[in-house]
């Protein structure tokens, strides 16, 4: 469970979130319009922004967990790869998403390497293990992203704009994927693409003006065209 | 097979190079004391050889642990203006007059190692306000930094003595000459050093050279292991430029060598670019020495017109696919 409690957090002396008191209990897919906040709300999340109030992960606050406490419990999948060193193999890739369970100054045992083909094998990746990260295609790259956080075997996943760079065909691939994870992890999405939002069928959280809130009825033709602005008509046709 | 060439080149132009120089040694003369030859060998020709190595090793590494950190291939000490920020600061040294025989190694030393080490503090305190913080404009306040640096060097130059500036502009181009034993135990000492917190760190170093953020959302924190590892680099580069002066080139292009030639991690890349750096910077020490000319050739000039072709040949060979 998430909660914040009269969280705000600011850009350049300017707030883009303003005491946000909020329960996150259960899986939840976040919307909004662009520069609403939903980005920072993630990195709130992620201990990468500086905020006032106390944000807790199942009771903990997160300003008194060490970087790899967090990292154990909350994995990240950002949009994209963003990468310097693209001679890297997607094994070794994966493996990286191990490093909180490493011993520190030690290599990664064999346990560490097991979890790896496990969870290469659940996302049919096992045949890419050896290829570099920057001969991948955008799917494939989608893909290798989401197993590095499934390696990170955190109970929370945030998956960012997951299907921003994809074609329709990779985004069912990896709706299918983050559907079946709701098995076992807490899924947060954030999206602007509201098939795959629909698809996921997670209570839809909606920021809008610093402020955040639960939306019920979201995917009703007039609420869309209320929060957005602009018409809707019938909208699940998406995906199957 | 080119892996193979080069490093049996390196090798033997390694053992090879203490026999070469300005005056021929008497190898039957090697071991006896105080013949001209055994001083020669003990003293000049083999403390050079080593110190080179281990000039080179610091060169590699700090440049690829600059492209790491910072993942940008064109970021090293010099290029960051933190070797000029060295020069500028056993310059000072210099004009200050405090090269004396007594205390002169030392305060120079220190001067250089102040000025490399400033810059680094400088440089982590101006990117808290840079937005896109270890990239481009990173990049871009080093250059400012080296060019604010080099005007400074200039008005130095402008109030020293002709002696003093003698020595500055032998100091700016950059020299592999020593005598003893000295200097290549201190070089070797900040090298080990920082070839250590780099191999202790490696881990960390290969989680950061995906991205800065990726790396902290895994665990590791970020600016406590770069400030460390900046520490160690900029202790290694003042020290090796408030004695060597500034050699260029070796940090830029040694790292992406390696990475050509061995396709592999960072982690398991340290070694083996500490050892290349070495003993390129050798081998390219050793044909200054075997070129014999009136006086030594500038060793940065030696660096890059060997360096130059055979980089853009494995980058163009790289990008032929």
């Amino acid at each position: 469970m998430i909660s914040l409690e009269k969280v705000s957090t600011a850009y350049k002396k300017e707030n883009i979130l303003q005491d946000i008191s909020l329960e996150i209990t259960t899986h939840v897919s976040i919307l909004g319009e662009n520069g609403a906040g939903k980005s920072t709300l993630v990195k709130l999340l992620c201990g990468l922004q500086p905020y006032k109030g106390k944000i807790r992960i199942d009771g903990q606050d997160i300003a008194q967990l060490s970087l790899l406490d967090l990292a154990k419990s909350i994995a990240y999948v950002p949009a994209q790869l963003e990468i310097y060193d693209v001679t890297i193999s997607v094994e070794a890739f994966v493996l990286l998403g191990r490093f909180a369970y490493k011993e520190r100054f030690f290599a990664y045992s064999q346990d560490d390497r097991k979890k790896v083909q496990e969870v290469l094998a659940l996302l049919n990746l096992t045949q890419l293990s050896q290829h570099t990260m920057g001969s991948l295609s955008s799917g494939q790259t989608q893909l290798v992203l989401i197993a590095q956080a499934l390696a990170q075997e955190s109970k929370i996943i945030i998956f960012d704009e997951p299907t921003a760079n994809l074609d329709p065909k990779n985004s069912k691939i990896i709706g299918n994927h983050i559907k079946e994870l709701k098995q076992k992890h807490q899924v947060v999405l954030i999206t602007h693409d509201l098939h795959l939002a629909h698809f996921i069928d997670s209570p839809i959280l909606f920021v809008q003006e610093k402020q955040v809130r639960f939306e019920t009825d979201f995917f009703q033709a007039e609420r869309l065209q209320a929060l957005y602005g602009v018409a809707f008509d019938n909208l699940a046709v998406a995906y199957a | 097979m080119l892996r193979l060439f080069v490093w049996l080149l390196f090798v033997s132009t390694f053992l090879l190079s203490p026999f070469v120089g300005a005056v021929d040694l008497d190898v039957t003369q090697l071991l006896v004391h105080d013949s001209l030859s055994h001083t020669l060998f003990f003293e000049l020709r083999l403390p050079r050889v080593v110190f080179a190595f281990f000039a080179g090793a610091v060169l590699a590494l700090s440049g690829m642990l600059f492209q790491t950190l910072f993942r940008n291939p064109l970021m090293t000490p010099y290029t960051l203006g933190i070797s000029s920020g060295a020069v500028l600061g056993a310059g000072i040294a210099i004009k200050l007059g405090l090269a004396t025989l007594v205390f002169g190694v030392a305060s120079v030393s220190l001067f250089g190692f102040l000025g490399a080490f400033l810059t680094v503090l400088l440089l982590i305190y101006l990117s808290q306000f840079l937005h896109t913080a270890y990239n481009t404009s990173l990049l871009l306040l080093g250059i400012a930094l080296s060019l604010f640096y080099t005007s400074a060097l200039m008005i130095v130059f402008y109030l020293g003595s002709s002696i003093q500036n003698d020595m500055l502009i032998r100091f700016t181009m950059g020299s592999l000459s020593i005598i003893g034993w000295e200097h290549p135990v201190l070089l070797g000492g900040v090298a080990l050093a920082l070839l250590g917190s780099i191999l202790l760190y490696k881990y960390e170093l290969q989680l950061m050279s995906i991205s800065d953020t990726s790396a902290r959302l895994k665990g590791v924190d970020t600016k406590k292991i770069t400030l460390l590892l900046l520490l160690f680099s900029s202790l290694a580069i003042g020290v090796l430029v408030s004695i060597a002066g500034p050699i260029g080139f070796v940090g830029l292009i040694v790292p992406h060598m390696v990475g050509k030639l061995y396709p592999i991690t960072i982690e398991k890349r340290i070694l083996i670019t500490a050892l290349f750096g070495g003993f390129f910077l050798v081998f390219c020490d050793s044909i200054t020495r075997a070129l014999q000319t009136q006086s030594e050739l500038p060793i940065g000039i030696v660096t890059a017109l060997i360096g130059g072709p055979f980089f853009i040949y494995l980058i163009v060979k790289g990008s032929e696919k």
